[in-house]
């Protein structure tokens, strides 16, 4: 028997099921996720409810009572927060500049003058080998002199894929961090390293000046007698005497350095590659995280690394693509409570430093079968900007300089790309240029600098 | 209130380049509805149904990219006359002028489109050049539908196939709607004898295609697409992010995405094309099953490798004698193994010199066992056609690399055959030894793949380096955690791989007539499973700290 007709009674008969099923939950507004996907009118027959699904609802920033939009009497202005490429201190004047300590130790660098301005960026895995970062650091060092690649942890996820470290080391290290129970003092990245007989060895591949003398640094906490590590090889008696100690190994032309430890006594937390005068810059990533554990870093310790070196100039913190780590969320109100206690904590500790919120980058999700940028990225962005508002921080906008909403997406799908699939992270090309918007905001405003003391 | 948008209708109609018609649009249902209902009002008039097939096929291949579907007729009246001249013409010479005519549109059209850019920036690279990269898209099929033409001007000329009297005929070949994306490649003389035939298929057919068609729209349309968006496209983007736990399932993930895409596209293709009267041979065979790397390749897009083993490898020579186009992309190729040595893996000049000398050996070696020089052609043969057959995956080094690893491991399986062959008879045939060399067979399609998938040769080699340097099983439970719906998918399609090929056929045989609710249930089940799948919430990635 020909079973031709079965095709055709089988093909007409489920489109017509499938047509009056798609007709009526359209016509009649039923709404069932798994249908509304496969609904074969639902490109031709729009209902209200259908368009209003995509609208973003349940924003409250009227619960965020100490967001003061405008300020007459020290005339600052909360909406400049908005503004891409630009680095504000909220004051309503914007011909005036924002990080002016910062700016003048810059200058006096410019003018010749021999010091060290040290700059720590913090963030997530934003930031994670060296991303951004290096090429800040490269800018800054090109154009107000400076040589190394600053601290570089014992160990880390992505030391490999790190392109300005070459960092070998041995299996041993214990590595105890944030996420990590821990009876020893967190250094600024969130970790400490403990050894048996374990060794380092690194290589700066950062220095392009064959003469430039570097100092290479052991960062370290404090254990009550004296010890023995070796530095490339040759046994030194080292002193740790304080709670965070600074220990210069080497001071030469070398890039590389060897340390090993005898045992797990020393809390290790790294090592430092700088020049004796110019611009260092120090990159803490921690993948995962929120800024929030940063509270786990004791305010003493604080004030010793502070003392003993190094000293922060300008401190810089990136966070807030794990703070949008649910598609539908629209209310940050929790992050404010949790974060703003730890950034006045902060601003304490580093009285003398100027600070810079940096905003959450561009982050999408799956929407309806296709990316879009977060629903709640527009008001996490102004949860942080309010934070550095009432801290008196500065804020720059990672999210605008991007290029705004559903950036990422163009970023990723861009030939070449700027952006991972993953709609989250900028790959080298992209961070890459997000370092330079950052480096040209920071000259933006040494500009204006230059204009107020002229 | 709901309201009827008659712009967003007529706008169905056209090309939309961000939502091209696939097998899994709305409009393909009513497409297809529409197309079923006049195939079968005028099922006995041959020539009235042909014509509908045309037009429906070409107007779906202009709903899948536009102005292209230019290129498909351009090339089927090209090729149309040129094949009927060729029959015709009895003068040797003029024969071979228009096969050679043929040929040199046919690539010459395919080279266009997919490898200007290519060698516009080897070119760039090697001699300093700075010619800027065209801007070319790719028209959709355009490597299929050259290869069938190819196939069967060749045929022709062979005197192997008369050709198609009527330009309608040929152009429904070519055209065919359901295998016009992604495949099976088509021959001629096995496609076109159908067309015009009575429209007859069994209730086994039936059935048949029935099961092809939902399984292949499950295995591509949720299996694969959940797998990729959901996991491999995040490692695969940026692997030194990951650790080597993460990379190894990206592998293993990517394994089942390409097996499920490639396979659940041929499956709807043959399916369809069941339901409409005409039988096409499948295009997969549980590859992965494969005991060693010849059969994976008797197994793994049939219609590609056969085409290949016709048109490419015994032209080349085959297995009878090395030919000029032998030697010089033997040339070609040590020259890239050099180059490969020197530049990608950074070794000195001398030890690149030693690993080409030790690939040279390996293919020297059957020659050597056998004490037969054609042995050295046929290995040499065999490799060329895989490069090129890596190479017509696409423009980039990376599937040239996949190519010659292949071209390597069948050198390697018949060496191991030489040695092996009297020794292991016994073996050959015990369960665990086909087990293993089940797991040693996938595992090297696996590491092949690395190269076919990674955007280029430095992320796979990353990649590699985290599966060997950065893995851990520390990272499991959050691993575990996080991806737990991935990894089920991928589980689920292994389980595909274990059923046996006839399975389908033998259920099918057992029951005489299904009654059509059952099928209309199995339909509007899968269609709520797309559904589901479509409107589950996204697997988001994690960063593990290892």
């Amino acid at each position: 028997m020909n079973s031709n007709r079965r095709v055709l009674i089988f093909t007409l008969s489920s489109i017509a099921i499938y047509l009056i099923a798609s007709l009526a939950a359209a016509i009649f507004g039923f709404s069932w996720a798994p249908f509304n996907k496969v609904n074969l009118v639902a490109d031709i027959i729009k209902t209200t409810q259908h368009s209003d699904s995509t609208e973003i609802t349940g924003i409250d920033t009227s619960q965020n009572a100490p967001l003061i939009l405008t300020d007459n009497t020290r005339k600052r202005n909360f909406n400049l927060y908005t503004r891409p490429n630009f680095i504000t201190s909220f004051a309503a004047d914007t011909s005036k500049p924002a990080l002016v300590s910062f700016l003048q130790k810059l200058n006096e660098l410019k003018q010749g003058k021999k010091r060290k301005i040290r700059i720590g960026y913090f963030g997530d895995s934003m930031i994670e080998g060296d991303l951004l970062t290096q090429t800040l650091r490269k800018l800054l060092q090109k154009e107000f002199g400076g040589n190394g690649v600053g601290f570089v942890p014992i160990t880390a996820a992505t030391s490999k894929f790190r392109q300005t470290v070459v960092d070998n080391y041995s299996d041993g290290w214990k590595d105890e961090s944030f996420k990590t129970p821990t009876d020893g003092n967190l250094f600024f990245s969130g970790h400490l390293f403990r050894g048996y007989g374990d060794w380092v060895q690194m290589i700066d591949k950062t220095i392009t000046d064959s003469t430039a003398i570097i100092e290479k640094s052991l960062l370290c906490g404090l254990v009550n007698q004296s010890i023995t590590i070796t530095v490339n090889n040759v046994p030194v008696a080292i002193n740790a005497t304080g709670n965070f100690n600074r220990i210069v190994l080497d001071k030469s032309i070398n890039k590389n350095i060897k340390v090993s430890v005898p045992d797990d006594r020393l809390p290790v937390y790294g090592i430092s590659f700088e020049s004796e005068s110019g611009v260092i810059v120090d990159n803490f990533s921690f993948r995962g995280i929120t800024g929030v554990e940063l509270n786990k870093i004791d305010s003493n310790f604080i004030k010793a690394i502070n003392n003993e070196g190094p000293y922060y100039d300008l401190l810089i913190f990136q966070y807030g693509v794990n703070v949008l780590f649910r598609p539908n969320d629209v209310n940050f109100n929790w992050y404010n409570h949790i974060f703003l206690p730890v950034v006045q904590k902060l601003k304490r500790n580093f009285s003398n430093s100027d600070i810079i919120l940096v905003s959450t980058a561009d982050r999408a999700f799956m929407y309806d079968g296709e990316y879009k940028s977060a629903k709640g990225i527009d008001s996490l962005i102004k949860i942080q900007a309010a934070i550095a508002y009432q801290t008196g921080c500065n804020f720059y906008n990672q999210f605008e300089t991007m290029g705004g909403r559903n950036s990422i997406v163009q970023w990723a799908d861009a030939k070449p790309s700027l952006a991972n699939k993953d709609y989250v992270h900028p790959n080298g090309r992209g961070a890459d240029s997000l370092g330079v918007s950052f480096f040209k905001a920071i000259m933006k405003d040494y500009k204006k600098y230059l204009n107020t003391i002229k | 209130m709901p309201a009827f948008d008659i712009q967003a209708f007529f706008h169905q109609f056209l090309y939309d380049p961000k939502n091209p018609l696939l097998f899994n649009n709305g409009f393909f249902v009513f497409f297809f509805g529409i197309f079923i209902l006049l195939y079968y009002i005028f099922r006995n008039n041959f020539k009235v149904r042909r014509y509908i097939f045309c037009f429906f096929s070409l107007y779906f291949f202009y709903k899948a990219s536009g102005y292209f579907v230019g290129l498909v007729i351009l090339s089927a009246v090209v090729d149309f006359v040129i094949s009927n001249a060729i029959y015709k013409q009895e003068n040797k010479t003029t024969k071979k002028t228009l096969l050679i005519a043929s040929i040199v549109f046919n690539l010459g059209m395919l080279f266009y489109f997919k490898y200007t850019n290519f060698f516009v920036s080897l070119s760039n690279d090697v001699l300093s050049t700075s010619f800027h990269p065209l801007n070319i898209i790719l028209p959709i099929g355009i490597s299929f539908y050259t290869f069938e033409n190819l196939s069967y001007t060749i045929d022709v000329y062979k005197g192997q196939f008369v050709p198609a009297k009527k330009f309608s005929d040929y152009l429904l070949f070519l055209s065919f709607f359901p295998k016009l994306v992604m495949g099976p490649i088509v021959r001629a003389h096995d496609f076109v004898p159908q067309i015009n035939k009575p429209y007859v298929l069994s209730e086994k057919d039936f059935a048949k295609g029935f099961y092809l068609i939902l399984s292949g729209l499950i295995k591509k349309l949720i299996i694969s697409d959940y797998i990729t968006l959901n996991f491999v496209n995040y490692i695969f983007d940026d692997p030194s992010r990951y650790t080597g736990l993460e990379n190894l399932f990206a592998v293993y993930g990517y394994a089942a995405v390409i097996y499920c895409d490639f396979s659940g596209y041929s499956d709807i293709a043959i399916g369809i094309a069941k339901w409409l009267g005409f039988t096409i041979p499948a295009n997969f065979l549980s590859p992965y099953q494969s005991k060693n790397i010849t059969e994976f390749w008797r197994r793994w897009h049939i219609s590609l490798s056969s085409w290949l083993r016709d048109y490419l490898y015994i032209p080349l020579g085959g297995n009878r004698k090395a030919t000029f186009a032998t030697y010089f992309f033997a040339v070609l190729f040590f020259g890239g193994v050099f180059m490969f040595g020197v530049h990608l893996l950074q070794l000195s000049y001398l030890w690149a010199t030693v690993l080409s000398a030790a690939i040279l050996l390996l293919f020297a070696l059957p020659a050597i066992i056998k004490k037969d020089k054609t042995a050295f052609a046929t290995n040499f043969n065999l490799l060329n056609t895989m490069l090129l057959g890596g190479f017509w995956h696409g423009a980039s080094f990376n599937f040239i690399i996949w190519g010659a690893l292949h071209g390597v491991a069948l050198a390697i399986h018949k060496v191991w055959i030489l040695l092996t062959g009297k020794a292991f008879v016994k073996v050959n045939n015990s369960k665990l030894y086909n087990i293993i060399a089940a797991i040693i067979t996938f595992h090297f399609v696996c590491f092949c793949w690395v190269f076919f998938k990674a955007p280029d040769f430095n992320s796979g080699v990353d990649m590699l380096y985290q599966i060997s340097h950065n893995f851990s099983f520390s990272v499991w439970n959050a691993f575990y955690a996080n991806y737990k719906e991935v990894l089920a998918m991928i589980a689920i399609a292994a389980c595909i791989h274990l059923i046996p090929d006839d399975f389908a056929d033998k259920m099918i045989a057992k029951f005489t007539k299904i009654p059509m609710v059952a099928y209309i249930v199995a339909f509007f089940a899968f269609v709520l499973l797309y559904g589901f799948f479509k409107s589950a919430e996204q697997v988001l990635p994690i960063y593990l700290q290892f």
